[in-house]
Parts: structure tokens; sequence; C-alpha cells
């Protein structure tokens, strides 16, 4: 890694980093009381049939349980939105858009290898997505403490919840980032990304709301998201490995691309 | 040592176009963007890359720092390989990109210091290059993004040079700054060589490499047409000559370097090359009103030698790798 464009890449991203954390830790704080306030209240409308069963397995999470509640804030289009500011927004711009901006060829001319400035900005997206998730984490146990309800969840295994997150999220950063070392401009690697997590995040929620199409969840990144089971002790180990071979060959992918790519003339 | 020596640099973009092409599909053929460029650049001398737009000099530049493979070929940079120790080479180099592109968020002081960080060396002429460019405390402390394009640039200057490299490679330096800027900028390039220094800069504006170069490269569609001294190169040139005669006109006629010979009511006119000894002893005593011998300029030069490359490429299927290989070895 490279200490002065580490320096720059967190300086440069502080307001956003922060902002993110900020939004995050307040999304955190809903559901909970959303869970403590009426959770009793939408299980008996559950239970009386009124409600389908399918809505209350939405992308793995539900607001009937406080765990349910956890899963379900950390797979909401809101939170997957600010996580993927960093995992996907500065990931696919990470490269492409200062091969864009011509300011890759400012950086490449000083003595810094092709694969450190990856390695720096890989090691960025991994650390904004963790304090991202990390702000989440934090709101959503300060709100559930708050609500008289932390009880109800072994807070041990928070830090398990937050690996998954980071590995999931990070992996989600790795494919943006290796769309971000193979193209020249910020477009095509942000729609390549947008296109891979867009069709994961359907296949993911159509095969929890519509039980035909179930056997597409295994083909989505967020299936692995575990956060339910985690919470109630049944974790799958499985997960947790394919999100990292995920990552590990994203990484792989640019680490061998990156470097052998001819870099023209900004146009 | 040489600053920079490439042996046959051959750089080709695209793909060997398929043995068959579909019905509709274009054909995808190669771009020849350098084609066997052997050149020299010693050290502490101010080497001149001329060319027009899309001749290949970027293409070297970035080659030579690491940013494009080599097709084929061999170069070193300070001793070192450009695909073997690329990191190494841009440790030693300052480079300043054309049309050089900054961080719009950032001060230019953050945008320099952020430079000197990346070089891992302290911007040890910092100071006294701000002072030659005339760049104040406070204009430093503004955003990048409300720079004009001339200060874009001195900032460009000033990160390429400012941690004293052995090797400044520039790319179209120039371009952007103002006449006073332009004759600091000289000076800069000029104490830089004093202090042992190279500078390899790339340009197309002819009446600066004139200037300040020691040597010129002039390359055309990826090939060398030439590698010589400035000094050389403008001697060889022809001086246009002109004369206004109150009398009969001397006899010029077979004077060596005496060519283009025309008389049109008492104005001669005739071009003259090399050395001035015999036409000045055939013009002593001729009744001349006035004389005047316009200097060569390195524009004529540059044009002559496209002229002769064009032509010379009319009669023979690969010439200006000729030309540039009998250029190179005339150099060596």
């Amino acid at each position: 890694m490279n200490g002065p464009l580490l320096r720059h890449t967190w300086r440069s991203q502080r307001l956003r980093l922060l902002a993110v954390a900020l939004a995050l830790f307040g999304w955190g704080l809903v559901l909970p009381i959303v869970y403590a306030q009426f959770g009793a209240t939408f299980r008996s409308l559950l239970e009386s049939g009124i409600i389908p069963p399918a809505i209350a397995n939405f992308g793995g999470g539900d607001i009937f349980t406080l765990p349910g509640s956890i899963a379900l804030g950390f797979v909401h289009p809101i939170a997957l939105i600010l996580v993927c500011v960093f995992a996907v927004g500065f990931a696919a711009s990470a490269i492409a858009g200062e091969r864009q901006r011509g300011t890759l060829e400012v950086l490449l001319s000083r003595p810094v290898s092709r694969r450190t400035v990856y390695a720096t900005l890989l090691a960025s997206t991994f650390g904004f997505v963790a304090i991202a998730i990390s702000a989440y984490l934090a709101g959503m146990f300060a709100s559930a403490t708050a609500a008289g309800v932390a009880g109800e969840i072994d807070a041990s295994r928070l830090p398990l919840v937050w690996l998954n997150g980071l590995l999931l999220f990070g992996a989600i950063g790795s494919i943006a980032l290796a769309a971000s070392v193979s193209f020249d401009r910020l477009a095509p690697a942000l729609g390549v990304t947008l296109a891979i997590l867009l069709v994961s995040y359907f296949c993911e929620i159509l095969g929890t709301l519509w039980p035909d199409a179930a056997w597409l969840q295994p083909y989505s990144l967020f299936h692995y998201l575990e956060t339910r089971e985690i919470l109630t002790g049944s974790p799958d180990p499985f997960a947790f490995g394919l999100l990292s071979v995920v990552a590990v060959v994203a990484i792989g992918y640019a680490l061998v691309v990156f470097p052998r790519r001819d870099l023209a003339a900004p146009s | 040592m040489n600053a920079i020596q490439t042996a046959g640099l051959t750089k080709h973009y695209g793909h060997r176009p398929p043995p068959i092409h579909p019905p509709f599909g274009q054909p995808t053929g190669i771009v020849r963007a350098l084609d066997d460029l052997t050149v020299s650049v010693r050290e502490g001398e101010i080497f001149g890359f001329l060319g027009p737009n899309g001749a290949g000099k970027s293409t070297m530049i970035r080659l030579l720092l690491g940013f494009l493979h080599p097709t084929s070929g061999h170069a070193t940079v300070l001793g070192r390989d450009i695909v073997l120790d690329s990191v190494e080479i841009r440790r030693r180099v300052g480079y300043l990109p054309g049309g050089v592109a900054l961080y719009d968020s950032l001060t230019g002081e953050a945008q320099l210091d952020y430079m000197a960080d990346l070089a891992g060396r302290r911007p040890v002429l910092r100071g006294e290059l701000l002072d030659r460019l005339e760049l104040s405390t406070r204009t430093l402390g503004r955003l990048v993004r409300d720079y004009s394009r001339g200060m874009r640039q001195k900032i460009g200057i000033v990160q390429a040079i400012q941690h004293d490299p052995e090797l400044a490679i520039l790319d179209e330096p120039t371009e952007g700054l103002d006449p006073l800027m332009q004759r600091a900028f000289y000076d800069i390039l000029d104490e830089r060589k004093a202090a042992g220094r190279t500078i390899f800069f790339s340009s197309h504006v002819l009446s600066e490499v004139e200037r300040v170069c020691d040597r010129v490269a002039i390359i055309r569609q990826g090939r060398l047409v030439a590698l010589e001294d400035v000094a050389g190169l403008l001697a060889r040139r022809k001086r246009n000559v002109e004369m206004r005669l109150s009398g009969p006109a001397p006899v010029l006629a077979g004077v060596p370097g005496v060519s283009a010979l025309a008389l049109d009511d008492g104005r001669l006119t005739c071009q003259l090359e090399g050395d001035v000894g015999p036409f000045l002893r055939a013009i002593a005593g001729a009744p001349i009103a006035d004389l005047t011998i316009e200097p060569a300029h390195l524009e004529e030069a540059f044009l002559e030698f496209y002229a002769e490359d064009s032509g010379a490429a009319e009669a023979e299927p690969t010439p200006s790798r000729e030309a540039g290989s009998a250029a190179v070895g005339e150099a060596r």
C-alpha cells in the first residue's frame, strides 16, 4: 500500500464517509423501534393470515423479530444504496474515474506500481464499507437498547454479522474495482457493476417472494448475507466462504489485468 | 551513459485482422503508433522530440514511463529497463503529461504536496520554481478548479521538476504559457541543464526547440525521420538571400551552396546552403544597394525533412525507416 495515496483517498472521501455513516446510523435506529412498537401487532396480523407468508421473509428479513428486523434493514434498498456509495460508487470510479479525468497518469508517473495503487484503493474500499456497516450496526444496537429489546439478540454475535456484511459488500466492491481497472471510462465500469448488483438483488428478492423462483437465490450474492441466521445461532459457513471466494477471484483478476493493460493517452 | 536509449522500440495497437472478415464486420487493422525507433538521449542534454499531432511523441513517452508495453524492441531510462524497472525509473524521473490533469478539489499547494509525497523526495526546487513562474502563496491557496489553463500548466511544470529529478520528461510543456512565462521556463531548463540534469521534451512548437534544445529527433507516423544537433541541422539548412542591385548582377551560377537563383528587375534572390565563404567571394565588388540573408529557422528544416520524407515515400515502400536509420547512424 502507498501511504500518500491512502491519505489522499481518505481525505477526499471524509465528508462523504461521514454523511453515509450518519445516514446508516440513522437508518439503523429505525427498524428496532418499529419492531419494538409494532412487532407484536404485525405478528398477530401474520398469524391471522391477512399478510401473505412470503412477505414474512422479504430478502431474508422480517419485522416480527428483532433479528429479522436487523436483517431486513441490511437488505433494504436504503441501506443498500448507502453502502454502495462506496462499494460501487467509489470503487468503480477509483481507477476508471481517475483515468477518465487524466489524473491517473500523474499518479502513475510517480514511483508507485499499479498493483500498489490497486491494493491501496482496495483497502480503502474495504475500510469505507467496514465503517458504513459499523455505523448501521451501531445505530441498530443503540436503538434496540433504547427500546429495551436489545436482550433479544446475542450481542456477541454482532461482529460476525459485521464480518458477513463486510464480505458481501467487499465482494461487490472487489467486482466494482475489477470493472474499474478494465475500462478507460467511468460509465462502463459503473454500468457493469450496477448490472451485476441489480441482477443479483433481483434474483434474491424474487426468490424470497415467489417460491417458484427460489432456485435463483443461490446465484445471488445477497443470498449469502446471513444476518438473521447469525443472530439466531445457525449461520452457514459456506456463505462466508463463497463471498470470500468471489472477492478473491475479482481481486485476482484485477491484479493480473491492471498491470498488463496499456494506458493510452486520455482522449 | 545515455539517459534514454531505445533500440527498435515498436508499439502497435489493435489486433491482427482475422483471415476471413464476417460479412458485415469492419476490418480491424493494426495501428503502428511507433515503429522501430532507435534513439539515444545523452545525460545532461536538452533533447527535443518533434513531430506533428499523432506522430507518436506521446506514445514514446508513455512507453518510457511504463504506461504502455512495447510490442517489440528494447529501451532503458537512466540505465534501467523500461519493462522490468518501471517503478525505479519513475523514482528518478519527473513527468509533465500533455494537457496535464490535476485534482480539482485540491488547492495548488495541496496538489504539489501530494505529488512530492508520492515521489518520496523533498521538493527542493519548489520555492525557486514558484518564484520563477510567478505563482504566489495566495494563488497556491486557491482550488485548482479555479485555475486558468496557464496556471494549471505552471503547477504541472512545478510538480514535474520540484524534486530535482535526474531526467525530466515534458510533453508539450509550454502549452498555455504566455511568452513571458515561456521565457522563464526556458531559463529554468537552461539551469537544470547546467546542474547536469537531462531534459527530454516533446513539442510541435519549433521555435522553442530551436531556442532550448541541444539535439532534436523528428518523427513522422511513428518513425524516426531525423536525429541531429540543432546547430548542425540549422547549419545545413538553406538561407534565403535577397539583394537589390544598382548595376550588373554578380555571377552566382555554379557557386557552391547557391541554388534557386532568380533575377527580376534589379532584385536578385537565391538560397544559400552550407559555407558562406564562396558566396561572399562571388559577390565581392558587386554593386549591391541592399542585402538580406535570413537566418535558417528550424521550421524550414522541419518542413524540408517532411517534404523529403514524403517524396521518398512515394518512391519507396518503407522510406522513413531508412531515413531514420541513416540519421541515427549519422548521429552516432
